[in-house]
């Protein structure tokens, strides 16, 4: 049995190559269907997103398509020369293809590494593949272990937590802050660009007021009709500052626009009631001393940016962790696919060398006994028939059982079975 | 005796799930959050069943001797955090919390003398019955202090996380500052008028009993003037829960200082001082609810 993966990611190729290749939409099943016409008795499985293009291919060694044969499938499927992609294709065979599938489902070998779009990405290409009838023994295998690999991955390293960008950490300091946003006032302050970034990652939480706020209230009026909040006239700051439970500050001020005491005031107002602060302004919209105020929770971009930086940071250290994982689970995966083969091997040597034993016992009865009429014949033949059949009933079971459990009793078993019938190795 | 070594089966229990609860420290693995709350979990039905063999046997709710109300406090309290765990969202670490004033609670009941008990379980009558809801509201107002304690404990560390800028990927993730306030705010509200309506009641018994020539408790009596200072604790910290300006830190530091308060009067006043209330002189107490074999 033989496996290969071949493609391209963001490692090898740039977005143009990797556009070029992509087997988007119903791309993806005329792709699988277009492979097996080509190559019969392959399995396949594409792995196709934004930042990887991957086939996965496993079946005969004799039967088994090279990379050129599939490189040339490649330029001709999507229309492209072959030049245009050939040096950007990375292949990896048998182990190394399996090693390959279970980091790129882990994440490991993703652009953001941790991020967890691709384990979906991956069970959508398999189910592809399970569709089209492109996925074989092997590729079940490895797809379903890779699966269960990637979630354990994830679970045991972490490798998923722990946001990567400053308006995603300002979500999560958010929840740190309030459980609940139904009944809570966010303002914005400033319409820029930040601004539209911040507000696409809060409008999750379902806040249940919004304000904007600009000193060009035109700017304003536009960002809140395209959240659904309210325009204020920026020297209505004040009011509005009372009035929000979340503050986010993105305007290009020189100077600060809410002093130490001016929020002190508006605290005040507020009756003390918790609020959060996520500056994201450079220089500061907000005096740095307002986080001394009980009950006002300031954030400046380098508190989110020096949290997203200890997240990536922690997302690099599991990868260490994440890879061991990888390591061991390959060679479990190997050694299963190895085992089932040698299995299905076994049983198909025990089919044919008991039916061969049958037929040579029957030809010799046959011609010692001439005078046997065909009826009588045939009912022997049958009686002998039978008798294998109830003879090989509970080995076949019990190895088809074996083949199934890759750990020391299911070996030990196949290994009996051989030498009880005097079967050879990998046959 | 063997009560108390029973109380160990589930002390211990409660311990184990406390360890697999710190273990998110070093352990990512989701197993351990569902081995913490199954100990807990398991703890609390032992808990469940032993109090209510107490109870059976007693044939009175168990809250007659210090021993026993520290047991049913306890197990409010577990039960209070498995639900609180339960409705949190996972990484939160209320056990962390919880379990060890649980497991302090049993282990000062442990400790307690056996005979130590309330002087109501002695009356009889209307007494009696009167002496039950006493001791039944001041342990529920226990039980909400020591949830108010424990909120305010998550809002203070969290708080301090969020001014520190202190991320907590791999700390022991807290409910947000709206959640622990929330908690502490209802608690607060609950304890006042349970404390206040069972502290009423221990002075009506005890005028009562003095009237009849029965006199249980001087007005000078440590335990006395404890309680009131109690009541005077709790009278303010609910005010100042409601005054905006004393929101935040101040208002959790100071259900910190009325949860000691709490201990010193329901236990240490007992222990320490010279008073006349039950328990001091329990070991003399003679007969009562003493169920153990």
């Amino acid at each position: 049995m033989k496996l290969m993966a071949l493609g391209v990611d963001h490692h090898s190729a740039p977005q143009a190559v990797r556009e070029a290749l992509a087997f988007d939409g119903p791309k993806r099943g005329e792709g699988l269907r277009a492979m097996k016409a080509r190559f019969p008795d392959i399995e396949f499985v594409v792995l196709s997103t934004c930042n990887r293009v991957e086939l996965y291919v496993a079946g005969d060694p004799e039967l088994m398509p090279q990379v050129g044969d599939l490189t040339q499938f490649l330029a001709e499927f999507h229309g492209i020369a072959v030049d245009r992609f050939a040096t950007h294709l990375v292949d990896y065979h048998d182990e190394e293809a399996i090693e390959h599938a279970f980091r790129v489902t882990s994440s490991i070998e993703s652009l953001v590494i941790g991020e967890g779009q691709i384990q979906g990405q991956v069970k959508e290409a398999y189910e592809a593949a399970k569709e089209a009838g492109t996925v074989g023994p092997i590729l079940h295998e490895v797809f379903q272990q890779a699966a269960r690999v990637g979630k354990r991955v994830r679970e045991a390293t972490g490798m998923d937590r722990g946001r990567l960008s400053i308006a995603s950490v300002a979500v999560d300091v958010a929840r740190r802050v309030f459980d609940h946003f139904q009944d809570k006032t966010v303002l914005v302050i400033g319409a820029g660009k930040m601004a539209e970034l911040t507000l696409r990652h809060l409008d999750p939480l379902k806040p249940g007021r919004l304000l904007v706020t600009n000193r060009s209230f035109d700017r304003a009026r536009d960002t809140a009709a395209s959240w659904g909040g309210e325009p204020l006239p920026f020297d209505e700051l004040y009011q509005a500052l009372v009035q929000a439970d979340v503050v986010v500050s993105t305007t290009a001020s020189a100077e600060p626009i809410v002093s130490y005491d001016l929020y002190a005031r508006v605290l005040k107002a507020r009756r003390y009631r918790l609020s959060l602060i996520l500056d994201i302004a450079v220089p500061r919209d907000f005096d740095p001393r307002i986080n001394e105020l009980e009950m006002a929770n300031l954030y400046s971009v380098d508190d989110l940016q020096a949290e997203a930086d200890a997240n990536r940071k922690g997302r690099l250290r599991a990868v260490e962790t994440a890879s061991a994982i990888v390591s061991e689970e390959t060679a479990a995966c190997v050694e299963a696919i190895r085992h089932r083969h040698h299995a299905g091997s076994i049983l198909r040597q025990l089919g044919d060398y008991s039916d061969a034993v049958r037929v040579r016992e029957l030809d010799r009865l046959f011609a010692s006994r001439p005078n046997l009429d065909e009826s009588d014949r045939k009912a022997i033949a049958q009686t002998l028939h039978r008798f294998q059949n109830q003879l090989l009933h509970h080995p076949r079971t019990a190895l088809r059982s074996a083949s199934t459990v890759s750990d020391g009793s299911g070996r030990s078993l196949i290994d009996a079975v051989r030498h009880l019938f005097g079967l050879r190795e990998g046959a | 005796m063997i009560d108390r070594l029973s109380v160990l089966c589930f002390a211990g229990t409660y311990g184990l799930a406390l360890a697999a609860d710190l273990a998110r420290l070093i352990l990512r693995v989701p197993v351990r959050w569902h081995a913490a709350v199954g100990l807990a979990a398991l703890g609390w039905v032992v808990h469940t069943a032993f109090l209510a063999n107490l109870a059976w046997r007693a044939g009175q709710v168990p809250i007659g001797t210090v021993f026993h109300s520290l047991l049913v406090l306890a197990w409010i309290l577990s039960g209070i955090g498995l639900y609180l765990t339960f409705r949190a969202p996972k990484p939160s670490a209320i056990g962390v919390f919880v379990l060890p004033l649980v497991l302090a609670l049993l282990a000062t009941a442990v400790a307690m003398p056996a005979e130590a008990r309330a002087d109501w379980t002695r009356l009889g009558g209307w007494e009696t019955v009167w002496g039950t809801i006493h001791g039944l509201l001041l342990l529920l107002g226990a039980v909400s202090t020591c949830v108010a304690f424990l909120a305010g404990l998550m809002y203070l560390a969290q708080a301090d996380r969020l001014k520190r800028k202190r991320p907590q990927r791999f700390g022991i993730a807290l409910p947000s500052l709206e959640q622990s306030e929330r908690w502490n705010r209802a608690a607060i509200t609950l304890a006042f008028p349970m404390l206040t309506a069972g502290l009423a009641i221990g002075i009506a018994l005890n005028a009562g009993s003095r009237r009849e020539g029965r006199a249980v408790l001087d007005w000078s009596d440590p335990k006395v003037i404890s309680a009131a200072g109690l009541w005077v604790v709790f009278a303010a910290l609910l005010h100042v829960r409601y005054r905006p300006e004393w929101r935040g830190k101040r208002v959790m530091l100071l259900t910190v200082l009325a949860f000691a308060f709490m201990l010193f009067t329901l236990l240490g006043v007992d222990l320490l001082l010279p008073t006349a209330h039950g328990v001091a002189r329990g070991a003399g107490g003679g007969q009562g609810l003493e169920v153990s074999p």
